[in-house]
């Protein structure tokens, strides 16, 4: 008899523990499709963000709408719209089929490509899908659309940063080292492509304005020799090389100037100098490189207290540091979903569209609000006001976080040669 | 003078892209468009062999890698090309479908980022007629001029360099002389792949190991080659002088993003002017009959 009744406690027990994950998993999963250019940085590191956050939250219960549990599912579809010769055209049908043969409830990453980003803007209309998008693109044509179209695109957000915002975080660097440093000299280096000719020439235009000397120069995508240039940058005594390039060829720049020891510092959107392994890739020749990294928190940082969680457990998962531009925006929109579904109790898109705009969460890389208006992220230099972006120099095989001054880890250096 | 320094390195780089596409072409009458993946898979072979579980000293990892090359080169022939030799659109799309499958299948393994990269071969830069100038670039120059010299030499004094001249000039007079066509092919289409393997190792520690890189070096390879002449050396190497130095006259003088169109407008006046290349014949003869 006393057998009997310890076999039954157990099953019991056994049931009693198991309820809660036998519950969520006969929920319906809520599908976040993942539109990614998953062969390139931008694509895999925002994949691996989304799954993060997905796990952390399963593993806490999955998401309350309106008293049910329900585990989000992540559905990664590869766009290619960051290899070269694909047409925007072939982005959309992959998205197009997140939608109709995934069945994907919330659309969250890409695409990636800007143009591709702008188009996909209808189709997220067309199917009444709310979108975050969180990689790659850096237009800021996309909220100025949601702005100018607002109940058309009521459903497209953007929790990274665009141009504009990121020109005034690099304007003001460049403003203290002219005011420290008396650097009035810029050589600018850019790739052929739309989005870093564009952050080139309003570069050019922003320090010229500041009395600053400064020289464009633009290069097709696959160069590998930039001597010409440097030594040219060298003549006209250039204090700060400014470099724009999404092209891994990009790193052989920093060799050649770090060959050259010209006498200038670089920095810039260089997106061969984001990742951890790009110190070892050219053997310590990139050090002293600022880059911006667009959203705090795609280095280790301590800018808010989730930062270095995040960082840790991005960590213990995928065996290295977030790696760059879309790892931490992927991260927190499926949190900024899961906040703005629990408010809404429901996953009607609608009611949803109203939760996001009103959301006010303290995420990875600060406060997380969007703009009513362009439903882009409200950016700050004071994480406690806003997002704040993620400007790190290479210093000892080190990314450390130099900008902005509330969230720095360290001063920003200068190559001994330059002394 | 770095207009020089650099224009001699370019013209140097760019021959070394297009020598081993020449060098089939010349003799096999083939064009390998599966040549930029070739250059890729040597690139990533020698990081595998250093980088893997292997962990292989630099030069043996570089020497493995342009063998294993080479045998590819080979095989491509043995099993693929000898079924539609003398079939040039046939032999166009196998070899250019074979590069794709490769390029795409290193993707789609995990080739993708920026952080696959082969060391230089000496560290640092010196100064020469007052230009500064990275070891890697000197060695390139250094190894890319001794290689001109051993093709010379093989081609000019050994027998089985013999035979590949003999079969480039008169197929069936060779083959009279007991020549063996197929051996030719399939010792250059290795030659040829060992060459790309080659030009990897010299030229990938300046950059990455990436995908889009075979894709580059193919349409430069071509480029050279259309406008020295279709498998004439002379030509190959006269027209990456030519390109070698607009691009860097270019990049001083006008801007550096019209590197690519310099090298595709001399295409079109090359084919223009003289349809066969430079040195090229094998339009005139048509013409002449």
């Amino acid at each position: 008899m006393r057998k009997k009744s310890f076999y039954v406690s157990m099953v019991l027990s056994a049931a009693l523990f198991f309820m809660p994950f036998l519950s969520i998993a006969q929920e319906k999963p809520i599908i976040i499709g993942a539109p990614l250019a998953t062969a390139f940085l931008y694509g895999w590191d925002a994949e691996r963000g989304i799954k993060l956050a997905i796990d952390e939250i399963n593993a806490a219960g999955g998401v309350n709408v309106g008293g049910k549990k329900r585990p989000f599912k992540a559905e990664v579809i590869d766009t290619r719209d960051l290899e070269p010769a694909v047409p925007v055209a072939d982005a959309l049908l992959a998205m197009e089929k997140l939608i109709l043969d995934k069945n994907a409830d919330f659309i969250v990453g890409g695409p990636v490509r800007s143009e591709a980003a702008l188009a996909a803007m209808d189709l997220l209309r067309k199917h009444k899908k709310i979108s975050i998008l969180t990689t790659g693109a850096l237009t800021p044509a996309y909220g100025k659309r949601i702005a100018e179209n607002g109940d058309k695109y009521k459903y497209c957000f953007r929790n990274s940063s665009h141009v504009p915002v990121m020109m005034g975080d690099f304007m003001a660097i460049l403003n203290d080292l002219q005011k420290d440093h008396k650097f009035n000299k810029a050589y600018i280096m850019v790739q052929d492509v739309a989005h870093a000719r564009a952050g080139g020439e309003y570069m050019q235009k922003a320090l010229k304005e500041k009395n600053w000397e400064t020289e464009l120069k633009i290069y097709p995508t696959g160069t590998t020799d930039y001597s010409v240039g440097l030594i040219d940058s060298g003549k006209k005594g250039a204090q700060v090389l400014f470099l724009w390039m999404d092209m891994p060829e990009s790193a052989a720049l920093l060799q050649q100037w770090s060959n050259m020891k010209l006498k200038s510092l670089p920095m810039g959107f260089m997106n061969a100098a984001e990742q951890p392994g790009f110190w070892k890739a050219t053997g310590g020749k990139g050090e002293y490189m600022i880059v911006n990294l667009v959203n705090g928190g795609n280095a280790p940082a301590k800018i808010t207290p989730w930062t270095m969680k995040f960082v840790e457990a991005y960590k213990k998962k995928w065996g290295l540091e977030p790696e760059g531009y879309g790892t931490s925006s992927s991260y927190m929109a499926v949190y900024q979903l899961k906040d703005a579904i629990e408010r809404a109790k429901t996953t009607d898109p609608d009611v949803v569209v109203a939760a996001l705009e009103s959301q006010d969460l303290m995420g990875v890389y600060g406060r997380m609000r969007f703009d009513k208006k362009t439903h882009q992220i409200i950016p700050s230099w004071d994480p406690a006001e806003g997002a704040v972006t993620g400007i790190i120099q290479w210093q000892a095989g080190k990314r450390v976080q130099v900008f902005p001054p509330k969230a720095a880890e360290g001063k920003i250096l200068f190559p001994p040669w330059m002394k | 003078m770095e207009i020089i320094v650099y224009g001699v390195i370019n013209s140097v780089i760019l021959s070394l892209m297009a020598l081993g596409f020449t060098l089939v072409y010349s003799i096999a009458r083939m064009p390998n468009f599966a040549h930029g993946a070739l250059y890729i898979t040597t690139g990533y072979l020698a990081w595998l062999f250093m980088n893997s579980f292997m962990s292989l000293p630099y030069p043996v990892a570089v020497v493995l890698a342009i063998g294993i090359t080479a045998a590819i080169g080979a095989l491509i022939y043995r099993f693929v090309m000898i079924r539609i030799r003398g079939m040039e659109i046939s032999e166009i799309i196998a070899t250019y479908a074979i590069g794709l499958a490769i390029l795409e299948g290193l993707r789609w393994g995990g080739l993708r980022g920026m952080t696959f990269t082969l060391p230089p071969f000496i560290a640092g830069s010196t100064t020469i007629l007052g230009v500064s100038v990275d070891y890697q670039r000197l060695v390139i120059v250094g190894i890319g001029l001794a290689t001109f010299a051993a093709l010379y030499l093989f081609t000019h004094f050994n027998r089985v360099g013999l035979a590949l001249r003999g079969i480039a000039q008169d197929e069936r007079a060779a083959m009279m002389l007991g020549i063996d066509s197929d051996m030719t092919a399939i010792i250059s289409l290795a030659l040829g792949s060992g060459l790309a393997g080659l030009a990897a190792i010299l030229l990938l520690p300046l950059g990455n190991i990436i995908v889009e890189v075979g894709y580059n070096v193919l349409i430069f390879a071509i480029a050279v080659s259309v406008i020295g002449g279709l498998g004439s050396w002379a030509g190959t190497i006269l027209a990456s002088f030519i390109i070698g130095f607009a691009q860097i006259l270019t990049e001083a003088f006008l801007s550096s993003h019209y590197q690519m169109v310099v090298a595709l407008l001399a295409i079109i006046i090359t084919l223009l002017i003289k349809p066969s290349g430079i040195f090229g014949k094998q339009k005139e003869l048509e013409e002449r009959v």
